[in-house]
């Protein structure tokens, strides 16, 4: 089944199913793509770094904040498209200074660093109204790519699934080598990785690089997408959303953020819907809170590989016996993953 | 002077509060390896218990006394519904459960309460004390001198009780507690409940001082910074770290930035600093954490395979 297909193919052609159903979609179907899409990059940058290498970031929110500021000003400039990887760089030099303490902390402590640097840069995004604006917010001009003013939002989506393939790619890519693989190494033991003859410091360096890539891409796309970066929108409950979406979905695995990203932004719109019928709308905030909170728990205590592991048991076990002969197969890309968190 | 002897007493009230709040955190990292990023749940859970006790008509030493027990409650449930059933999880998913609990309690608030800031009943009587040309509100004294013995009588506890001793020994060395016949599973829950028990009388103090609204938890995440300074370990670290924190943060509203913007104004297009006494916790966590990992009190941890 689709165990066969290479998961690069299966990829585009998931792409294109979804680029060639994009005109048909209405403004809302839109909108929830566009926001899936973003959230699904960032959630896969957030993924790298703390699903494959083990330091948990609870920065995201502010990395993010960096490349909407960062695109937001260089497109105001008519930087065109390439305000969105030149956000990208700015964005994983950003997320390189937050990482340096990491070289020297472990675990709990780069946890709680982390933590620090996000409440900081918040600050720095209120009061340096020269680049950002304070309080109010960054207006941003719509996005252009060469030339064309990106318009409506079905050019935005497009723009987004095609970041997205492009980053879940540049992923899928980056776990095949050997840096990939030094990233497991250094979540599952520092010092077996050392022994291993990896370089530990060389290794984070790469991971905290590419991931604040990608965050910084996804805080761009956000950016364009809400015209918008205020600080308000870059706090520590964005961190936790992100890092809920990886649990949720599973860590380390490159599915996981996907189905993740997906749950948790649909999962507002759903109890939205719910708390409209049942008219308790004026609880809606308080709800969703609940929800989300809840399901955290709930995952983390009953499936604490995600829902890629749930994904994978629906999917796969009818043809168990072909999974054994795949597995040998294509060994690399289809061991169950999260399994070696334990 | 006399201004900085005023901030300083105002500082030392209110870091003997988040003293009594690190303390909670400090007892559960102790005592079960666990870091509780919900603290600030507690926090703002206990003292709302406290304002519908009050607006029950309930007395206020009851009432203060009936929220630390309700907390107790909450702290023992979490511990048995949440984190006992993942004590093998790893760090980060321990982490993350812990923050998905202070989600879940601010939104039971939240849906409760509403998301108004709140006239936080008066528990202690109005004016204030002149001490030497030194004005202290009464509600600053009740603070700092509650906290102060709480924090001394939860460590007197620990020294000298045979409760305490069990818990110093879980703490030190599960699998000879085990041994000696501890029931460490008990130890644990007695340990949360006593720390969210800690932070409700946190929260309730920190709202008579600063009146009472969803984003009190956030001091939760502040208190830390209080922590990571004292030393994870160290239960005398985190009350000193604390009153410096406290101190810290009052000077720094109170001088540092009036200075800051006035310098800020004359050379740059920057107008304001807003509120830096709120970052000023974790700009000094984060040197904290590069020049002494370990806190100021705490011991090196040696890394084993």
């Amino acid at each position: 089944m689709l165990r066969h297909l290479s998961p690069t193919i299966f990829a585009v052609l998931f792409t294109l199913a979804l680029l060639f159903v994009i005109p048909w979609l209405d403004r809302y179907a839109t909108y929830l793509l566009i926001s899936v899409a973003i959230a699904a990059i960032g959630a896969l940058a957030l993924n790298l770094l703390t699903g494959m290498c083990g330091l948990i970031n609870f920065a995201q929110g502010a990395l993010m904040g960096v490349g909407a500021y960062t695109a937001g000003n260089l497109g105001n400039a008519g930087w065109d498209i390439l305000a969105v990887p030149a956000a990208g760089f700015v964005t994983a030099i950003a997320s390189l200074v937050i990482g340096l303490p990491a070289l020297r902390l472990r675990g709990l402590y780069f946890g709680v660093a982390t933590l620090a640097a996000q409440f900081i840069v918040d600050y720095l995004f209120k009061i340096l109204e020269p680049i950002t604006h304070g309080v109010s917010g960054l207006p941003i001009r719509q996005l252009r790519v060469l030339g064309i003013v990106i318009q409506n939002d079905r050019m935005f989506a497009t723009v987004c699934v095609l970041s997205l393939l492009l980053a879940w790619w540049a992923m899928y890519r980056v776990k095949n080598t050997d840096l990939g693989r030094s990233f497991l190494v250094v979540r599952e033991g520092e010092i077996v990785a050392k022994g291993m003859g990896i370089d530990v410091a060389h290794t984070k360096i790469w991971a905290f690089l590419i991931s604040g890539f990608f965050a910084g891409i996804a805080g761009a796309l956000l950016g364009f997408n809400a015209r918008l970066a205020d600080p308000e929108a870059f706090t520590l409950g964005l961190s936790v959303d992100y890092l809920a979406m990886i649990i949720v979905g599973g860590l380390g695995s490159l599915t996981g953020p996907l189905l993740g990203s997906l749950f948790v932004t649909l999962l507002p719109e759903a109890i939205q819907r719910v708390a409209e019928s049942f008219g308790i709308a004026s609880l809606l905030s308080a709800l969703r809170e609940f929800t989300f909170g809840l399901l955290i728990i709930v995952f983390l205590i009953f499936e604490p590989r995600g829902l890629s592991a749930l994904f994978r048991k629906l999917m796969f076990q009818r043809d168990a016996r072909n999974r054994k002969k795949a597995s040998y197969l294509n060994n690399s890309t289809q061991q169950p993953q999260g399994e070696e968190t334990k | 002077m006399n201004f900085a002897l005023q901030l300083i007493t105002a500082g030392l009230a209110v870091g003997s509060v988040y003293s009594l709040i690190a303390l909670g955190i400090v007892l559960i990292y102790k005592c079960t390896g666990v870091v509780n990023f919900g603290q600030g749940g507690f926090l703002v859970l206990g003292a709302y218990l406290t304002y519908a006790l009050r607006a029950a008509e309930i007395p206020t030493p009851l009432a203060v006394v009936g929220s630390a027990a309700g907390m107790a409650i909450v702290g023992m449930a979490a511990e048995r519904l949440m984190l006992r059933p993942m004590a093998r999880a790893p760090l980060v998913a321990i982490m993350m459960a812990t923050l998905g609990m202070m989600i879940l309690i601010n939104a039971v608030c939240l849906m409760i309460w509403g998301s108004d800031q709140r006239a936080y009943p008066a528990l202690f009587p109005d004016g204030a004390l002149d001490m030497f040309g030194i004005f202290i509100t009464y509600n600053y004294i009740a603070a700092g001198i509650l906290s102060i013995g709480l924090s001394l009588g939860f460590l007197a506890f620990y020294r000298f009780t045979n409760l305490g001793l069990m818990q110093r020994c879980t703490a030190n060395n599960t699998k000879a507690a085990l041994a000696i016949g501890i029931h460490t599973g008990n130890q644990n829950c007695f340990a949360w409940s006593m720390s969210a028990a800690l932070a409700g009388l946190g929260g309730t103090l920190l709202a008579t001082l600063n009146g009472l609204s969803l984003g009190l938890g956030s001091i939760g995440l502040a208190a830390f910074s209080v922590v990571v300074l004292g030393g994870l370990d160290s239960l005398a670290g985190a009350v000193v770290a604390g009153l410096l924190l406290g101190v810290l943060q009052t000077l720094t509203a109170g001088m540092l930035t009036p200075i800051l913007e006035n310098f800020l104004r004359a050379y740059t297009s920057v107008y304001s600093v807003g509120a830096l006494q709120q970052v000023v916790p974790y700009c000094l966590l984060v040197v904290i954490l590069l020049v002494r990992p370990q806190g100021i009190f705490g011991r090196k941890g040696t890394e084993r395979l």
